[in-house]
């Protein structure tokens, strides 16, 4: 009897337990993305009425050449700093992945970056690559590396610069994964392979990167939807500059409706990027999942 | 019911402490108060300029007399600009009161952002004392008729340079046996460039003339001063785009030839306060500057030029008319606060905008728009640089920058732009085309 009434109340209220959830998603995710959407038909100035234009803010996208210019420096920007992340976060595990209380104690201290707010970290970098007095600047000259002016001034050497920030804040944490993931690998086919003769390249080849697999794709997945948001650093740095060098669709999306107030063109561009946001999720799930299926 | 009483007691007792404190406080502020504004709290959003310290004091100073509070929130640049407009277009009333900059005078008025001021200005003449107020002021707030800020802090546009190298024996005859006449002040566009490249020794870690480089306001800013200077402008007489000119053409290349060849290797990258800390630090020898910055170049503790620096009216192309560039910062009332903060923020405006306070304020970092404080003696003895001040004032120019409702994104286009040309990621011909375009676009 009890046990039916329990099972009664669980089914009459479980919705009212979800309400408080639902109204929080509804309340802060659901309806500022559909307000964007709405907003992004509307031409759209801050301190102006509001008129509908159809599609015209997304027409006027396509032939806006600082917005596309923004969209491949973006896609350029992931790809470098991903791409370097994980293999730096890989060797950086294989490294740590070793029981010792040293290397326990550097395990933590390269978390440190990760903590810093990447204002805070592009500020600092900024000062340590000051073109006159700066720090790195300095060693750099002192090395004979031909930097120009400066690392963040010269057009074609501000990006490298800001990714080599981004490489030292956020690869720790890729590090941190891939050590989790090593760390949960079985031990058994390790054995197998020693048995049969194989050298520690050909376990870490044929072995571990296989069964990383779904821990790299995690992290890919982390890093790539991170680095696609970017903007804090980049404000911090360069602003974008030098000419439009390291302009990454965030800042050319805070430029237009920050700055410039047009809220109703700025949500059409942020559209743009939360649809490349998802696909780019879903494909990553995609094929989380089915590897997970071949694997089963 | 014993529970029912003691909840009962603490009721009263609550009821008792609460009405009583109460009652007290406001019999209390009846009997004091003699104080006109006792009560009234007020925020005022200001630019992180030189200035902005002692406008605290200013705001303690008044509260001392009125009652009011003022509660001032220093800001950078372009975080004031947007958190002012995104306060007055969402209504939130966060600040009674802002800076204005000369620049956002026609945005404002467009957007009723800040209150008209004109019937205020009329019903106060007398005390606000206008005739003392120099002319080329009103264009900090003035546009279509009305006046949406009073002006509060006036900028002489001139040029800075290292007066103890430029009467060093050995510099002037070395300068005299290169070039073939006097190194002095330099008059022209011809003879700053001359100076520049004279003095340009890295090996030295001397640079001849320094500029804003980084993208954004503060490159637009400067460059819009060489172009004046070579007699070009925006717009023309009838508002329209002018830009694609000869004489616009060759201001930037004047500006991209001060950052390939005369500047510091990072000052491409330089902002406003970059640019100071060059000259400061006797990086720089010369650069085009705001009068605002000129007293700290003799404060000890934030410069290593103090005694060394001449100040003059700046450079111009043959031909070119002497206006000077004028800028600086007028005070605005936020349109939609209410009626009581709009006459505490009007009369904290008199206060802080009159002749009193604005000699006070020119002896601790004050921009002057009077007349009586230029003319001050006192201040005069103090400052001996005043006068070139004024003669950019009398014969000033505040709308060689855009002052219109699309004066911002105007500003926004011009900064990429110009930036694109110092780092040679498009030519001069290129980027003004570019411009020419930007500009049509935006008044489209």
């Amino acid at each position: 009897m009890r046990r039916t009434l329990k099972k009664h109340f669980y089914k009459e209220y479980i919705a009212l337990f979800l309400i408080p959830l639902s109204l929080y998603m509804v309340v802060f995710f659901l309806y500022p993305v559909i307000y964007n959407i709405v907003i992004s038909f509307f031409d759209y100035s801050l301190g102006a009425e509001k008129t509908f234009n159809g599609g015209k803010n997304y027409l006027l996208m396509l032939r806006d050449e600082q917005f596309v210019g923004s969209l491949k420096t973006t896609i350029l920007y992931i790809i470098y700093c991903v791409a370097s992340q994980l293999f730096l976060g890989i060797l950086i595990a294989l490294l740590f992945n070793i029981e010792s209380k040293i290397i326990g104690f550097f395990r933590t201290l390269i978390l440190l970056p990760t903590v810093f707010t990447p204002l805070v970290v592009g500020l600092l970098w900024k000062a340590l690559y000051h073109p006159d007095q700066g720090f790195l600047t300095y060693y750099m000259r002192l090395i004979g590396l031909n930097i120009g002016r400066g690392l963040l001034v010269e057009r074609h050497l501000a990006l490298l610069g800001i990714v080599i920030i981004d490489i030292w804040e956020w690869t720790p944490l890729v590090a941190i994964i891939v050590l989790a993931g090593m760390k949960s690998l079985p031990k058994e086919p390790y054995e197998a392979g020693m048995l049969d003769g194989a050298g520690k390249f050909a376990l870490f080849r044929h072995i571990t990167l296989p069964l990383l697999k779904p821990t790299l794709l995690i992290a890919l997945l982390i890093r790539t939807l991170d680095a696609m948001k970017t903007f804090d650093t980049i404000f911090a740095t360069t602003n974008g500059g030098p000419g439009t060098a390291t302009t990454v669709a965030n800042l050319r999306i805070y430029e237009v409706g920050i700055q410039q107030l047009h809220i109703g063109y700025a949500a059409s561009m942020s559209n743009v990027l939360l649809v490349a946001g998802v696909v780019l999720g879903m494909v990553f799930m995609q094929v989380l999942y089915s590897n997970r299926g071949r694997n089963k | 019911m014993k529970r029912i009483v003691s909840a009962l007691c603490v009721l009263t007792a609550v009821s008792v402490f609460l009405f009583a404190g109460g009652s007290q406080d406001s019999s209390a502020k009846g009997a004091v108060s003699e104080l006109p504004y006792e009560g009234v709290s007020l925020t005022m959003a200001v630019c992180a300029e030189q200035y902005a310290d002692y406008l605290k004091e200013l705001g303690k100073s008044f509260a001392d007399e009125t009652g009011a509070d003022i509660l001032v929130d220093v800001i950078g640049y372009v975080e004031l600009y947007q958190k002012i407009t995104q306060d007055y277009a969402s209504n939130t009333k966060l600040y009674d009161l802002a800076t204005v900059d000369i620049m956002w005078t026609g945005e404002f008025e467009d957007k009723g952002f800040t209150m008209d001021l004109t019937d205020l200005m009329e019903r106060d003449a007398d005390e606000v004392n206008l005739d003392d107020i120099i002319p080329v002021m009103w264009s900090m707030g003035s546009w279509n008729g009305r006046q949406i800020a009073f002006p509060m802090a006036g900028y002489a546009n001139s040029l800075i340079y290292r007066k103890d190298l430029f009467t060093d024996p050995k510099e002037m005859k070395a300068f005299k046996a290169r070039y073939g006449y006097d190194l002095g002040a330099p008059q022209t566009l011809e003879a700053l460039e001359d100076i520049a490249e004279f003095f340009t020794r890295p090996e030295q870690n001397l640079y001849g003339l320094v500029a804003n480089g980084a993208r954004g306001s503060a490159v637009a800013q400067d460059w819009m001063e060489y172009m004046r200077a070579y007699g070009a402008s925006l717009y023309d007489e009838k508002g329209n785009v002018a830009v694609n000119s000869p004489e616009a053409k060759a201001s930037l290349e004047f500006y991209v030839r001060i950052f390939d060849k005369y500047a510091p290797p990072g000052a491409i990258g330089y902002w406003w306060d970059d640019r100071e800390t060059a000259y400061r630090t006797g990086q720089a020898v010369m650069q085009s500057s705001w009068s605002i910055a000129r007293a700290g170049y003799e404060n000890p503790e934030i410069s290593m030029v103090g005694g060394k620096t001449g100040m003059t009216a700046t450079p111009l192309a043959e031909g070119v008319d002497s206006l000077y560039g004028v800028g600086g910062w007028g005070v605005g009332i936020n349109d939609d606060i209410g009626d009581v903060e709009k006459e505490a923020s009007w009369a904290f405006v008199k206060y802080i905008c009159g002749e009193k306070m604005q000699k006070e304020w020119m002896l601790h970092d004050g921009a002057p728009i009077r007349y009586s404080t230029l003319n001050d003696p006192g201040i005069l003895k103090e400052k001996p640089w005043l006068p070139v001040m004024l003669n950019v004032f009398e014969n000033g120019d505040g709308d060689y920058r855009p002052r219109g409702p699309k004066a911002n994104e105007v500003q926004n286009a011009l900064g990429l732009r110009v930036n694109q040309a110092i780092t040679h990621e498009l030519t001069v011909d290129e980027a003004i085309k570019k411009m020419e375009e930007d500009l049509i676009a935006i008044g489209e």
